[in-house]
């Protein structure tokens, strides 16, 4: 059974031959190709290849079609990133600089033709003819609620939020929404097999479960309705969504969960309770530190408590780029070992 | 009537309610209770009940904390001026995020709740090198410098807490100026801070009060 036919069975609601693995491996692709990070996300070709030595060496089963959370800004034309050595990008240029800048946010109609969004689909488009067949290609949008955190830094975003003009609030999701919506149909055309719909800001350490009902789901509802659910899967992006998961299924019917190291999976499993297939992440920010056997010790344990019964896999969160090649086989050797259903 | 007052107050705080719990004081103003009852019969303590119920239930999101501080602090700007006495500063600290990270929201938090506290905070802003935050302690008599970080890279890099000690032990001032962090990655691994050579770190903005008052106790 190869990568892909294991996601397939599991969408099938059968057991494939074991646990599939999801690893968000990103930045690191510019150390398999000997260059630095601001080299290597420079040209899709780069991202492609960078993604595609990853995979050969570590063997986990999805490819990741996407750059990093801050080209989603590049694309809507921030000026500057701030690139390291060693980590993701940081916006260096924020959109919105003050409310007037909201009014002149225009997401274009023809985004296609954005040379940024080149870059993404030539990317896209070598890792499908690579992998047709063997491995699906996973991409990530923001979700309209997440989106104004790097337009306009999440200071200014929460005192919009909270003590800004509403009119202009709702102006700049409803324009947030309709990013969502282009990007992911020129994802979609583009090959990629599923959608990481990154749900940030939404999660219950950014805001009370109370604010997650009144402020964030109507937007999540919108997106949805304008993304669809079929391949979308709703990742939490950095903090924990246990306590939102049952709002999500009854109210966007999205059937697949990709939950925070900081959520308890067996938690997890009990309230999804069949009804959806649920991704159980790893602390990968622990393997810095970790021996080789609290790795496996940890792998061991979310695998016992995701696979039984099925409807399960594997994934990590950040995997900053600082953790050593050997950690990361140990991980992975492990889940392989440990995912048995 | 007080303690009406610092329950609607507390209410407001808990809820996230920016509009109501200005309300609320401005109105406890109206009726007489002097700037000196609101910060330290009001602001502060609801501060401080705020950190206990987030230790009981676990539950504390980062735009409680944001707003908690926000207010905190207008509230607290607004009515020190007004003192019948000048207040005592509690201490003085340097803040920043570390070199080659721009996410500011962290410690912008912290900032605002410790100035709520009544601590002198001196915030370098983003992205600040480790130079810049032993010069700014040297010359701002800082007994702590506070150092955030988003990002795993910008958190153990060579250019984050690590030399920042260093440069403190250079110039033998490791006794004098204590160093703390904060920020996601120590979430995740709550032994990270050792790894950095730091000499303590708070899980958010409100236990960073705690941190920091024990810090300059010991100091004394």
């Amino acid at each position: 059974m190869n990568s892909m036919e294991r996601f397939v069975s599991l969408m099938q609601g059968k057991l494939p031959d074991r646990v599939p693995v999801i690893c968000n491996l990103l930045d690191q692709g510019a150390k398999e190709l000997n260059m630095s990070i601001e080299e290597y996300y420079s040209k899709g070709e780069n991202v492609a290849e960078g993604q595609i030595k990853l995979i050969n060496k570590f063997g986990y089963d999805i490819a990741w079609g996407t750059f990093y959370i801050g080209y989603l800004a590049k694309i809507l034309g921030s000026k500057k990133m701030i690139f390291s050595e060693t980590g993701p990008p940081n916006v260096g240029n924020l959109i919105i600089k003050d409310y007037k800048d909201i009014e002149k946010l225009i997401i274009p109609d023809n985004l296609e033709e954005n040379q940024n969004i080149i870059e993404l689909v030539k990317c896209i488009k070598i890792l499908k003819t690579e992998f047709e067949g063997k491995r699906h290609i996973l991409s990530a949008v923001l979700s309209s609620f997440s989106l104004p955190s790097i337009l306009m830094g999440m200071e200014n975003y929460f005192n919009l939020i909270y003590t800004g003009p509403k009119d202009l609030l709702n102006l700049l999701l409803e324009k947030s929404s309709l990013y969502c919506e282009k990007l992911t149909h020129i994802l979609r055309k583009s090959g990629v097999d599923f959608i990481a719909y990154i749900s940030s800001l939404s999660t219950v350490d950014i805001i009370t479960l109370k604010q997650f009902k009144e402020l964030a789901l109507p937007w999540i509802k919108k997106d949805i309705q304008r993304i669809g659910t079929a391949d979308v899967v709703f990742f939490n992006g950095g903090g924990r969504i246990n306590p939102t998961i049952d709002t999500l299924i009854k109210e966007t019917g999205l059937m697949v969960y990709y939950i925070n190291p900081k959520d308890s999976v067996k938690e997890a499993k009990q309230i999804i309770d069949g009804r959806a297939l649920l991704i159980g992440t790893i602390n990968d920010i622990g393997l810095l530190s970790w021996s080789k056997e609290e790795i496996e010790s940890e792998v061991k344990r979310i695998m016992e408590e995701g696979s039984l019964g099925g409807g399960f896999i594997f994934g990590t969160l950040v995997m900053p780029y600082l953790i050593p090649e050997e950690k990361i086989k140990i991980m992975l050797e492990a889940a392989y070992k440990y995912g048995r259903y | 009537m007080l303690n009406e007052i610092i329950e609607e107050y507390y209410s407001s705080l808990f809820d996230t309610d920016y509009v109501g719990a200005l309300a609320v004081i401005h109105n406890a103003k109206k009726e007489g209770v002097t700037p000196e009852e609101i910060v330290f019969e009001i602001v502060i303590p609801s501060i401080d009940r705020m950190l206990q119920s987030f230790l009981l239930n676990q539950e504390a999101s980062i735009s409680q904390h944001f707003l908690a501080s926000k207010i905190s602090e207008q509230i607290v700007d607004e009515m020190l001026p007004l003192f019948q006495q000048k207040t005592e500063k509690n201490g003085n600290i340097v803040l920043g995020t570390s070199f080659g990270d721009f996410h500011g929201l962290g410690r912008k938090i912290v900032s605002g709740c410790l100035r709520a506290n009544l601590y002198n905070v001196i915030d370098l802003g983003l992205n600040v090198n480790p130079q810049k935050f032993i010069e700014e302690a040297i010359n701002n008599d800082a007994q702590i410098i506070g150092i955030s970080s988003m990002m795993v890279h910008s958190a153990v890099g060579e250019n984050g807490c690590l030399k920042v000690k260093e440069l403190l032990k250079e110039k033998k001032l490791t006794d004098k100026i204590k160093v703390i962090v904060g920020g996601a990655p120590y979430r995740f691994d709550k032994e990270l801070y050792k790894k950095v050579d730091a000499d303590g770190w708070a899980e958010n903005a409100i236990q960073s009060i705690k941190l920091v008052g024990e810090i300059i106790e010991e100091l004394k």
